[in-house]
């Protein structure tokens, strides 16, 4: 059974409604569609309102098995949105087109009002420093502190020492580590770790964040302070985009949710719920 | 930049302390390879000069017979040296020709020039050529100038009257040919095996921080950033195999090369200070191009950005 509904963006800057149930479109005006966060004004964000947009987005790793099928998707800025689905559903594969470390088989991918999929491969790295992500797995150096982590971040993209030294303590008492600042990630409960590599990711202040199953590896408690922090971040006007298989938290979070099965969107609701039991 | 000059300068310090074990793997081999590039380079320019000094002896002599009229020697004399192929014609009397004998065999055998009454040897024109490989050429030419029957020391058979070493020369020449041949192979071999080195070590020092080169990725960090440490670390590790193998080579000449002229004082062996100067660039350069391709190789298979 599938119900809710699609949402495209036509040409007017309108939303429409799609229900899967009837299968007709209804037109409604975009600001009823949508009741996203307002960016902060002057910001970056409030001239690019569409954060994400993915439309007819298939992608094939071999052929006749394609593990995303013809995807659309529009995010706006500020906006908190689940990727449910179960494992193999194409999560990740939808996550890394955004990252473009993959490029799609067919379809067309903008961020933030810039076409991801003809960029030229040395812009891709400007790309990536508008977009933090974080994983299941923290992706943390072990031999460096939780402060050592993020500075390496910052010092890649050549940033100033001076930048450094004053936004990485202020990222890390954000996520609430002050006090784990010369700790090692085996140091670090698995929670701790990733608050850490949450802090790595919204250093830089992106106006987008991704995250794929970043309670993957955590406990139902933990979880929902990972959750919660994703929260505050997306509260300060940062899109977040979240992968998950986690159905009590998506429950309880009462955000978007767009549900992915086999490949194909199959529904995509505001303050949604998992919807399906397995 | 000077961020990023720091930066890159730690981490590959950094690096080469980590994988210390592939570094000095691949300083040691670049090392060996250029050493024996150097060793082989010296050995040609060894070569070239014993060549050279060889070809400087290469010369024609014609005798000439007792008594020849001067004018027609002189004709003769005139008509080589005017030759392109001739560097120089010389005269040399009976009575030099003499005494140039007396002073190489006095010391051997003093008892063939005591015993000497007469003077047995003729008077000759040596014939010094521009090019030793035309020596041929020449004798054609001068066996076919008819002042050379008039006045050469055997009229009947006109070959005896010329003395030229042809055998020496062809053989010297091939087997310098094969020399440098054999070098040259040796060398291109030399330095496949070094780039196959640096290209491993590079893969390994990839592969031991592909989290880092991951993380990197992800945060944004620039292409020409990721690759820029591994590119300088190749060149970092055969810019001190080039540093060893100069050292050794320099070490080399100064205690060996005087022992060796002394043993075989008939060959000049010595590798003079500007061919050692040119050696050691060729090494220096040779080596940053063979940690930069050698990298660049591992780079393109190894890390896809
Ligand atoms: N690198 C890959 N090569 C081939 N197939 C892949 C690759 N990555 C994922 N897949 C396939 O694509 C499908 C979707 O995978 P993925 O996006 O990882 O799903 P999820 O994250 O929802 O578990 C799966 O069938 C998976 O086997
Ligand atoms: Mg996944």
């Amino acid at each position: 059974m599938v119900i809710g509904r699609g949402r495209e963006t036509g040409a007017n800057g309108r939303g429409f409604c799609y229900h899967y149930a009837s299968g007709t479109a209804l037109p409604v005006p975009a600001d009823e569609s949508r009741a996203c966060p307002r960016p902060p004004s002057g910001s970056f964000l409030e001239v690019m309102p569409r954060m994400i947009h993915m439309r007819n987005v298939s992608k094939y790793y071999v052929e006749d098995k394609p593990a995303l099928v013809d995807v659309d998707v529009e995010i706006q800025s500020g906006e908190f949105v689940f990727i449910v689905g179960h494992s193999g559903s194409g999560k990740s594969t939808l996550i890394r087109l955004l990252l473009r470390e993959l490029l799609p088989t067919t379809g067309e991918i903008v961020i933030a009002g810039q076409d991801v999929i003809r960029m030229k491969s040395w812009k891709v790295p400007y790309l990536r420093r508008n977009i933090g992500c974080v994983f299941q797995d923290f992706k943390l150096l072990p031999n460096k502190t939780a402060y050592e982590n993020i500075a390496f971040a910052l010092e890649v993209i050549g940033k100033s020492r001076h930048v450094i030294r004053t936004q990485v303590p202020e990222v890390l008492r954000l996520v609430g580590l002050e006090d784990k600042i010369d700790s090692y990630p085996d140091e670090l409960s698995g929670g701790e770790q990733q608050r850490v590599s949450i802090a790595r990711a919204f250093v830089n202040r992106p106006p987008l964040l991704l995250a794929d199953e970043p309670t993957g590896n955590l406990d139902p408690q933990t979880s929902l302070g990972i959750m919660k922090l994703l929260e505050r971040i997306n509260k300060t006007g940062t899109t977040v985009l979240i992968a998950t298989h986690d159905r009590e938290m998506v429950d309880t979070m009462r955000q978007r949710v767009i549900a992915l099965e086999g490949g194909r969107m199959i529904r995509d609701q505001d303050r949604g719920v998992y919807g399906y039991v397995d | 930049m000077s961020i990023n000059l720091g930066y890159f300068i730690r981490e590959s310090v950094v690096n080469f302390r980590r994988n210390w074990v592939l570094s000095l793997g691949a300083v040691i081999t670049i090392y060996l390879s250029l050493l024996l590039v150097g060793v082989s380079l010296a050995t040609s320019v060894v070569v070239t000069n014993i060549v050279k000094s060889v070809e400087e002896k290469v010369s024609i002599q014609i005798f000439i017979k007792d008594g020849a009229n001067s004018s027609d020697v002189t004709s003769l004399q005139n008509a080589v040296a005017k030759d392109d192929l001739v560097k120089s014609v010389r005269y040399i009397s009976k009575e030099e020709a003499l005494r140039i004998f007396k002073e190489q065999t006095m010391k051997e055998s003093p008892e063939i020039v005591e015993q000497l009454e007469d003077n047995p040897l003729p008077a000759s024109l040596d014939v010094e050529l521009k090019d030793p490989r035309n020596v041929e050429q020449m004798v054609v030419k001068i066996k076919a100038n008819p002042d050379f029957l008039k006045v050469c020391d055997r009229p009947d058979k006109p070959e005896e009257s010329l003395k030229y070493s042809e055998q020496t020369v062809k053989k010297l020449f091939a087997l310098t040919n094969i020399v440098r041949v054999v070098l040259a192979a040796f060398i291109g071999m030399l330095a496949v095996v070094s780039l196959i080195f640096i290209n491993n070590a590079i893969r390994l020092a990839i592969y031991a921080r592909r989290k880092e080169i991951g993380i990197m990725r992800l945060v944004g960090a620039g292409n020409w950033f990721i690759r820029t440490p591994f590119l300088l670390e190749g060149v970092i590790q055969s810019l001190i195999g080039a540093a060893l193998a100069i050292a050794t080579l320099g070490v080399v000449r100064a205690a060996l090369m005087p022992r060796i002229g002394e043993a075989l004082p008939f060959l000049p062996m010595s590798v003079n200070t500007t061919a050692s100067l040119q050696i050691s660039a060729v090494l220096v350069v040779s080596g940053v191009l063979i940690g930069l391709v050698g990298a660049a190789f591992a780079l393109r298979r190894y890390l896809k950005v």
